[in-house]
């Protein structure tokens, strides 16, 4: 057996499809899409709403106007991810999906009868689920690909067509409904064929001999008699999902909206194919003509790689909003793309001896929040926010800054403490000046106050990276100085290379 | 029954709390590591407040402190650590122990903000307890001045305390001098006697740490005489 998914009107439903309740959007009122250069726009697609009301295809924007409908404008961004959405609806329900044309798809449903039932309860599921992207689909099961389409395109809603019959349910259809051309069509038109019934019954040597193969074949759509295997269509792996704006925008709460139903729907096609996100980008393309400088870019692309999956389309929102929000643009934005880079989804062993860690997807939003106050970086380039690690070099306050994560195997490792002096390192070193007598220090200034040397302890003689041009040497002393509040034991070094003493820290 | 009594029962039915008194749970424990110090308190309480003051010119052993009650919690806990001067050496954490991966860092005052660090250390300590999941978060503001902290309004240290108090969470704050006042349930005073030297060699640091405030009564003893080792002894 095979369905076929088909959406009517494709171009207004893609152009619907982000708008809150579409569903009823798309029933009540009256929509039409328009197409062409800005000062001959036409009406390409229309609702059925708006048809009954009289709206035909091919009327001008101001007739159409005149009627009172809603007007949207066409775009092949929104109907290419449209597309996409609808075959990822079918791969639900099948591994062989064809994206047969625009708004039409067909899925192989043998075998698929243990799993999902009989098969009008799997052309509800296939419906229900579509509408959770604001699709309105209808939906045609048949024997073969050919009849499922058809039943699809002609009847609303559901349509399953039994094994043998097929004929007998395309029967009433209009001819048009065939992929014929239009020489045909007229040929047709004028022997008075107006219906699939009247082509069926059609003798086929006769008409093979005046319409050739091509006749045959469209007598054996209309009898139902095909057969062919599908092309199925090869799946991206990402999952993307994009929206072009009829006018560019310039408010973040219009951008934020859409991004969240597009991140919405993202992890909602991820949780269907049991999969979670780690890593996702957004883009923005800017309207290039009111760009304000000549150095700014017309695209802004952002990723984000996540520690743990997620299938949380919130989490992904709140940090793309976090960083939105930071950012100004030089010119509206006309187009947002979304990519959610699909992964297995991570499997907790939860435990008694566990402790109790800050919950993941919460953390994710806090750590950016605190991003946005702190700052991602230092000067040098070390995030400000993280795990510290210890680095593999001599070079002293050598370590690194590394993604903190409350779900890591390595931190359930138990280490045996001991408590020792610890340094209290100044970033960056504080420049100080020493007075020495016999090549020791005998006093120190740090920030401009002059302090007596008790006790000196040195110099212990430290370098590296000679080879490379991050080479260091110094001659570090450990001090014991009088402060007017207590005695302070500090270290300090002359930098060899820039002939300075510094404070590295003070033991504390 | 009295007059008192009628009364009383009277409110009581209308306000069922409103004679009630608020009594604090039983508090728990994060040792920091160093005997001496946990004998006097057990370590510091798990959802209190609790500060460690100490000189910012002379050395005191507050960081000695921090860095060996981090170590300990890190064991058990996710530890978070904000750094209002970016003073923290991870160098000297890893000597001690710490389970650094279960350590969250924040280093304020990298960037150009226009918070200054004291303020982004506050926010961040807000924004960690509103998050929860903690076992320990140690605020170090012992670089920061004196006259920048003493201006501090007691209700954010009053919030804090309040915050804490329903998390299973110990809040430290490293300072210069005690600004909570009775908004902190455990308050302890760093010095340093003289150090003790092998040679040239700085081998040994004797260290004084005081009680000055608990939530409960006070200890037998308040002040304990310790010493650390340095990293090369």
């Amino acid at each position: 057996m095979y369905a076929c998914l088909f959406a009517p009107d494709f171009s207004v439903q893609a152009a619907c499809r982000m708008e809150p309740h579409t569903g009823r959007t798309l029933r009540q009122s009256l929509i039409v899409a328009l197409d062409g250069p800005a000062n001959m726009l036409r009406v390409v697609a229309a609702n059925d709403a708006a048809r009954t009301a009289g709206i035909q295809i091919g009327m001008t924007k101001l007739q159409a106007e005149t009627s009172g409908v809603s007007l949207r404008k066409r775009s092949v961004a929104n109907e290419d991810t449209a597309q996409g959405v609808l075959l990822d609806c079918g791969r639900v329900f099948s591994p062989c999906v064809e994206s047969t044309c625009l708004g039409t798809v067909i899925i192989d449903l043998i075998g698929t009868e243990k799993l999902f039932g009989s098969p009008e309860n799997t052309a509800g599921k296939i419906i229900r689920y579509a509408a959770m992207f604001g699709f309105e689909l209808h939906v045609g099961i048949a024997a073969n690909p050919e009849t499922a389409m058809f039943a699809a395109r002609g009847y609303s809603g559901v349509t399953v067509v039994p094994e043998g019959v097929e004929a007998r349910w395309l029967a009433p259809l209009a001819i048009d409904i065939l992929p014929v051309s239009p020489e045909m069509l007229d040929i047709l038109d004028a022997w008075g064929i107006h219906t699939l019934r009247a082509l069926a019954a059609l003798p086929p040597i006769a008409l093979t001999e005046r319409l050739g193969q091509e006749g045959l074949q469209l007598q054996r759509l209309a009898r139902g008699h095909t057969s062919r295997l599908l092309v199925p269509a090869e799946s991206t792996g990402d999952v993307i999902e994009a929206y072009e704006f009829e006018d560019p925008v310039e408010t973040l709460e219009s951008l934020t909206f859409i991004l969240n139903r597009l991140l919405q729907q993202a992890c909602i096609r991820l949780v269907s194919r049991s999969l979670a996100t780690n890593q996702f980008e957004v883009g923005l393309d800017l309207e290039a003509r009111q760009l304000k400088t000549e150095q700014s870019t017309e695209h802004y692309q952002r990723a984000w790689k996540l520690p743990l999956p997620i299938q949380d389309g919130r989490v992904l929102f709140r940090l793309a909003c976090l960083d939105l929000e930071k950012n100004t643009f030089s010119a509206p934005i006309k187009k947002i793309t979304v990519r959610v880079t699909p992964v297995r989804p991570r499997s907790v062993q939860h435990g008694l001896f566990v402790p109790v860690s800050p919950e993941t997807e919460q953390l994710e939003i806090t750590l950016a929040r605190i991003r946005g106050l702190v700052g991602s970086t230092d000067e040098n380039g070390t995030p400000c926010v993280g795990s510290p690690a210890v680095l593999d070099s001599h070079r002293p306050d050598s370590f690194a800054v590394m993604p903190f994560s409350s779900q890591t195997k390595s931190g359930n490792a138990l280490r045996a403490t001991t408590s020792i002096l610890a340094l209290r390192v100044f970033r960056p070193a504080l420049e100080a000046s020493v007075e020495t007598t016999q090549d020791r220090p005998h006093y120190v200034s740090i920030r401009q106050k002059r302090f007596r040397v008790l006790a000196a302890s040195g110099p212990w003689c430290n370098s590296g990276q000679w080879w490379n041009a991050s080479a260091w040497a110094r001659d570090e002393w450990d001090l014991a100085v009088k402060t007017w509040e207590g005695i302070g034991y500090y270290r300090i070094y002359l930098d060899k290379i820039r002939k300075q003493w510094f404070v590295e820290g003070m033991f504390d | 029954m009295s007059a008192a009594n009628l009364l009383r029962s009277q409110i009581e039915a209308r306000l069922p709390s409103a004679f009630a008194v608020y009594r604090r749970p039983t508090q728990k424990t994060i040792p920091t590591g160093i005997s001496q110090i946990d004998d006097l308190h057990g370590g510091v309480p798990v959802g209190a407040l609790t500060e460690i003051c100490g000189s910012s010119w002379a050395s005191s052993g507050k960081t000695s402190v921090l860095v060996s009650l981090l170590a300990n919690a890190s064991q058990n806990h996710f530890c978070a650590l904000v750094d209002a001067s970016d003073v923290f050496d991870p160098t000297s954490a890893d000597t001690t122990g710490m389970n650094l991966s279960r350590l969250l860092w924040v280093r304020c005052g990298k960037s150009q903000s226009r918070l200054k660090p004291l303020e982004q250390a506050f926010k961040v300590t807000d924004m960690l307890l509103q998050n929860g999941g903690f076992g320990l978060i140690v605020v170090d503001l012992g670089s920061i001045a004196e006259r920048f902290v003493h201006n501090v309004p007691l209700s954010s240290w009053f919030r804090f305390s309040r915050v804490v108090e329903k998390q299973a969470t110990a809040l430290v704050f490293v300072e210069q001098q005690p600004h909570a006042t009775s908004c902190a349930g455990f308050v302890l005073r760093m010095t340093t006697d003289p150090a003790t030297f092998s040679g040239k060699l700085i081998t040994k640091f004797n260290l004084k740490a005081e009680v000055m405030r608990t939530r409960e009564k006070k200890p037998i003893q308040s002040a304990s005489d310790f010493s650390l080792k340095t990293l090369w002894a």
